[in-house]
Order: C-alpha cells, then structure tokens, then sequence
C-alpha cells in the first residue's frame, strides 16, 4: 500500500527541548486523520512538519524521515519548498483573511503562482468558494472586504484560498476552535467533502469532533505518539491505558 | 471524583437497584411457587409496575448520560451495557410475574411430585442463582463469574428439552391433574428464557468490562 504521508523515526527538538519522539506514521491517501494531545505534546509541531514551517523557527533540529508521495519532503531543493507548500495547504486556528476583498483573498495564492488570465483567475475562485462551502453566501459580494463577512465564513475563505491553488494535502491547526457550533457544524461537514480529494490532517482539542470527522486518529503525550489507530478503534476500546485516560477525561 | 465517574457511580446503583427488585420478585417466586401462596403470587404481579417504573427510569438515566457526557471508550460500553441488562432484567421480572400469574390463577394447590419428576424447582433454584452471580458480577467486574451462567443455561436448555417426555409421563400417571402438569410445562418453558436472559447479560458485562463481542460466538463463552 502506498501512503500519502508518512513519517519514520522521526524526532525534533527545539533548542535542547525534544518536542517529538521517534513518530512513526502512515497516512493513507484522502483519509482525514485527527491528531489529539494535551497541551504542549507535539501535535502542532507534528503537523508543521510536512509544509516545514518549523524551518522558520530558530534552533530547530529534525531527524528521521518525512515523505509525502514517498519522497523525503527534508531532502529537496530549497527551490522546490515553494511547491511543497502549494501542495499543503493549511488552515489555522484563527481566521486570518488578507486585508482584500474576499475574491483577491482567494485569487492571491494563484496570482502569486504566476496565473494571471482573468477568466482563469475566476473560474478558480468560484470553484474554490464551492469547494469551501462558502459561494452561495458571498457570490454578491466578492469585492467587499473580507474582513465584512463573519468568523465563521472568514474561516471558509481560509479554506477556500488554500484549495485554489490546488494542493494534495491539508493541514488543519484546530480549524473551528475559535467558531460558534454553527460554524464549527459547517467546517466539519466540509472536511467530511473536501476528504474525496484531499488528504487532511488536523489537530483538534474537541475530542468529539475528532470522533466525527476522522478516519484515523493519533494520541500525543509529551512528544510521544502512544496510539494511532482508525478512529473507531481509539475511540471505542484504545489498547493503551493512557489513551483511554485522555479520551475519557481522567487525566491529570 | 469526576463528575462523569460520579455519574456512572449514580447509574450503576440505579441498575443494582433494580437487580435487587427483580432478586426478590424471583425469590418470592419460588415460595409461592412452593408454598402455593397466591397472595405471595398477587403481590409479585402487583409489584411488576415498580420494575417497570424502574426500566423506565434507568432508560432515561442513560440516554440522559449518552446526550449530556457524550462517553467514549469503557464509560461508552458501561452506559450501552447498562440500557441492555436493565431491558434484560425487566424482561425476567415479566417471567416472574408470569409465572406468579399461573399461581394465583390455579385453584389447587400442585402435587409435588409433579414439580420434582419435571425438574421445575431445580430449574427455579438455577434460574435465580444465575441472576444473583450476575448481579456480583456486574458489582465487584467480575468476568470470569459472569462466564459462570453459561453452564447453567446449557443445563436450563437440557431441562427444558426433556421437559415435555417428562409432562407426558406426569399426564399418564396423574390423569386427574393434567391442568397442573401443563402449568408446570408452561412454567418450565419461562424459566428457560430466564436463562437466554441471563446469558444476555452475561455477554454484556464481558462487552463493558473486557471488550470483547462473545455474542453469537461459542469460543470465547
């Protein structure tokens, strides 16, 4: 079986800090697998990993291997970081629009990439606006301020600009953890589409979205993966005991 | 404590409650049934609405638990374990009572040797030793006293099929009591459900407590 991502004996340290502990993951293609933890377990750090935004972080050390479509993503051209990125896209914990209108919010990523033929340009919004969820609610008013529309749609306008620029792959950093249930409802049934065509990653606090949108989660304690398993499994009868603990909510 | 432990801790003394309610209307069972107390009996059937009131109660009690802690893991097999012992234990508390029902409405008390030569007390006493170990089992998590019922229910089934050679000779050698021997029959043929009851509950206090399915299995029993 090929894996989407995977990740062998992987370890990382920030500073003398050792934030990942030999991780080993296969991640299968167009699954969505939730990564959970307490606080400070590595999740987030394990999630940066496959667009090497820990790069940008001082004092950073990586070993192992790291492969996304079985090439090693640490072992390629500086020049070729640009396309890994495009290939994963990420969304964050916060909304964070671009001070454009909604449209430029989206178009900004293939602009960027060279693609200047408008009709183009506008094909490619409108298909990334559906993709997100977001077209009916914003097609009469692409040129006002994204900055107009609310929380939760903002969140879908981060969505919808990561997929414009057509990526394989999307990290998501507790994508509905700043969103109010409706929104929150709304994001999860756009994983649930978008994992048709794309491979998903996201890191989440909500155990129970983790339990209803993923196919496979893992467990992260103190930069340790101590289970990963189809969702179903973890989250009905997890073999380890310190899983168990988090997911029940006795640990302390 | 947690809250959601706290929780559990309240659920699981509701359902105990219940077992212990449904231990007496079994235990009262059998002396009217040996005693031919029809008022004992009346009383049982008059006592079946309180163990209804209580299947009721600790239905909601879980759905109440499944909507409001949304459970995962054990404390999802404890709550899903819990809903079904307790349709289970309502479902011997009506054999009891049906049972009961055949006391009050016979008027002659049943010859004896009738009872002994069918094997109907021995069955009885198995039936309501059964519910009892379940009851420890479920309370001290006991698996292994859980599994105990299994050979007793093989026994209740071997009962239950000779049952019937058994009434015909009854019928031969009481011809005066054939209404009775036919109680007795219908009475057995409860009690063997007292036992796929029992076994039910066994293999939901496996599921709850070692996770395993055993249902419909024969290996693992």
């Amino acid at each position: 079986m090929s894996y989407k991502i995977e990740t062998r004996n992987v370890d990382l340290y920030y500073g003398d800090f050792h934030a990942l502990k030999n991780v080993s993951m296969q991640i299968t293609p167009k699954t969505v697998t939730a990564l959970i933890g307490p606080s400070g377990c590595g999740k987030s750090t394990f999630l940066r990993l496959f667009n090497r935004m820990n790069d940008l972080i001082e004092g950073v050390k990586i070993k192992g291997d790291i492969l996304i479509d079985n090439k090693d993503i640490y072992k390629i051209k500086t020049t070729e970081v640009d396309q890994l990125r495009r290939n994963t896209g990420m969304v964050f914990q916060k909304p964070n629009p671009f001070p454009k209108s909604i449209f430029e919010n989206v178009a900004y990523g293939l602009r960027v990439n060279g693609i200047h033929d408008r009709k183009k340009i506008e094909e490619q919004v409108e298909k990334s606006l559906k993709q997100a969820a977001l077209w009916e609610e914003v097609k009469d008013k692409l040129k006002k301020s994204a900055f107009e529309i609310s929380g939760g749609q903002q969140q879908r306008l981060c969505i919808a600009r990561a997929l414009a620029v057509e990526p394989e792959v999307l990290l998501m950093d507790e994508p509905a953890s700043a969103l109010d249930p409706i929104s929150t409802s709304k994001i999860e049934e756009l994983i649930y589409e978008l994992k048709n065509n794309f491979t998903i990653l996201i890191v989440t606090h909500n155990m129970q979205q983790a339990s209803r949108v993923s196919d496979f989660t893992g467990f992260f304690l103190l930069g340790d993966l101590v289970e990963f398993d189809k969702t179903k499994k973890i989250f009905t009868n997890p073999v380890k005991q310190q899983t168990e603990n988090y997911i029940t909510g006795r640990f302390g | 404590m947690l809250h959601l432990e706290n929780e559990i801790q309240e659920l699981r003394d509701k359902l105990l409650s219940m077992w212990d309610l449904v231990i007496k209307q079994l235990d009262k069972t059998e002396v009217s049934f040996k005693t031919f107390d029809r008022d004992l009996a009346m009383e049982i059937e008059e006592t079946e609405k309180r163990v209804n009131a209580y299947e009721l109660t600790i239905d909601r009690a879980c759905e109440d638990f499944i909507a409001l802690l949304q459970p995962v893991a054990s404390d999802l097999r404890f709550v899903l374990s819990t809903l079904k012992i307790n349709t289970n234990l309502e479902r011997i508390a009506d054999i009891a009572c049906g049972i009961a029902e055949f006391i009050s409405d016979t008027d002659e008390e049943v010859n004896a040797d009738i009872i002994s030569h069918m094997e109907a007390d021995k069955m009885l006493y198995l039936s309501i030793e059964m519910v009892k170990d379940l009851r420890e089992a479920y309370l001290l998590e006991n698996t292994k006293l859980a599994r105990t019922v299994y050979k007793r229910d093989k026994m209740l089934d071997e009962l239950n099929d000779v049952a019937s050679y058994k009434a015909i000779e009854c019928l031969d050698k009481y011809p005066q009591q054939r209404r009775q021997t036919l109680h007795v029959l219908s009475i057995i043929r409860k009690l063997e459900r007292v036992g796929d009851q029992s076994k039910n509950i066994a293999e939901e206090i496996i599921f709850y407590i070692d996770a395993k399915v055993v249902k419909h299995k024969k290996s693992d029993k």
